[in-house]
């Protein structure tokens, strides 16, 4: 089954895990998610493999980045009505603090989810979830649905 | 403050990739430097596809590769000489399909230095720099004080020591 087969298929957030293992550079980074109630908290475990300053040490902000975009892309599918892998247009990151070797975890708002098109903001932290690491925000293109023969 | 040479550069880039355990892992290396341009190549790889349907790399491994290079962008950078620099905010338009099997190529310039913060831009491509497949903008916060020279200097003598 295709990746986009499994999205149509099994639309719900319990999904999430498989689908996430579908994606190559998602488990490379090895991210995780858990649903809490209608919440979905996605997590990218601490590995030694992501440090971008050995000093400190800190992860590579562009694996925050990559890890936020990952978040957005699933919990907008996860929110749809007809689950389709959306497509990135752009998206918007700014640092707020070093990204310590530790877990990183990751939650979305799905801002506005026109026709065509959807506004996604993550928010990444690791001590406290009201001391983020890092903020982005997304568009993404959401192709048309493929009808069912 | 004299320009750095274009092997200094070369020498600095090389340095920093090797540095940086990510960027080693993904085989992000040095493709060329011309004057304040310089572009880095990330191989392809099997674990970058983002979208199995098609091979397509993940909107997020070009994120590396270009927070990497307008990264590295801002060490090169004359006016800067090789300070630690923070990335305070990147933005990625995605132009294109990094296409399954092709090394993705980004290239960096910084547009203008202030006192404290240097801002930057870039693109990425696969075919030719004329179709980018992504373009980048950003800044980056100028840290005084934080040699890396120096950093570099005591990471090789740390390692000659092992």
């Amino acid at each position: 089954m295709t990746l986009a087969d499994l999205i149509r298929h099994e639309p719900n957030a319990k999904t999430l895990q498989r689908w996430l293992k579908k994606i190559p550079y998602a488990v490379y980074l090895g991210l995780r998610a858990e649903v809490h109630d209608n919440d979905i908290l996605f997590i990218l475990p601490g590995n030694a493999k992501l440090i971008g300053n050995p000093t400190l040490p800190a992860i590579h902000g562009g694996v925050v980045g990559a890890f936020m975009e990952q978040a957005a892309a699933f919990h907008l599918v996860a929110k749809m009505d007809n689950p389709v892998l959306p497509k990135i247009i752009n998206f918007s990151l700014d640092y707020l603090r070093p990204t310590r070797l530790r877990d990183t975890y990751a939650q979305c708002t799905l801002t506005r989810q026109g026709r065509f098109i959807a506004n996604v903001c993550i928010t990444a932290w690791q001590e406290e979830s009201d001391k983020p690491n890092a903020i982005a925000r997304a568009h993404f293109l959401i192709p048309e649905p493929v009808k069912e023969e | 403050m004299p320009a750095l040479s274009a092997s200094e550069k070369v020498r600095i880039i090389n340095q920093m990739c090797g540095y940086i355990p990510h960027a080693e892992l993904q085989g992000i290396c040095l493709e060329s430097i011309h004057g304040e341009e310089l572009t880095l190549r990330l191989p392809y790889r099997q674990e970058l596809v983002g979208n199995p349907d098609t091979g397509a790399v993940h909107g997020g491994a070009l994120t590396v590769l270009l927070d990497q290079t307008l990264g590295l962008a801002a060490i090169c950078c004359d006016q800067v000489q090789a300070t630690m620099t923070p990335t305070l905010d990147l933005r990625i338009d995605h132009l294109g399909i990094a296409a399954a099997g092709r090394d993705i190529f980004a290239a960096a310039r910084v547009y203008k230095v202030t006192s404290r913060v240097l801002f930057i831009e870039g693109f990425a491509y696969c075919e030719s720099r004329d179709t980018p497949i992504a373009r980048a903008t950003g800044s980056w916060v100028l840290m005084s004080g934080l040699n890396l020279a120096e950093l570099l200097g005591s990471e090789q003598a740390g390692a000659q020591q092992q």
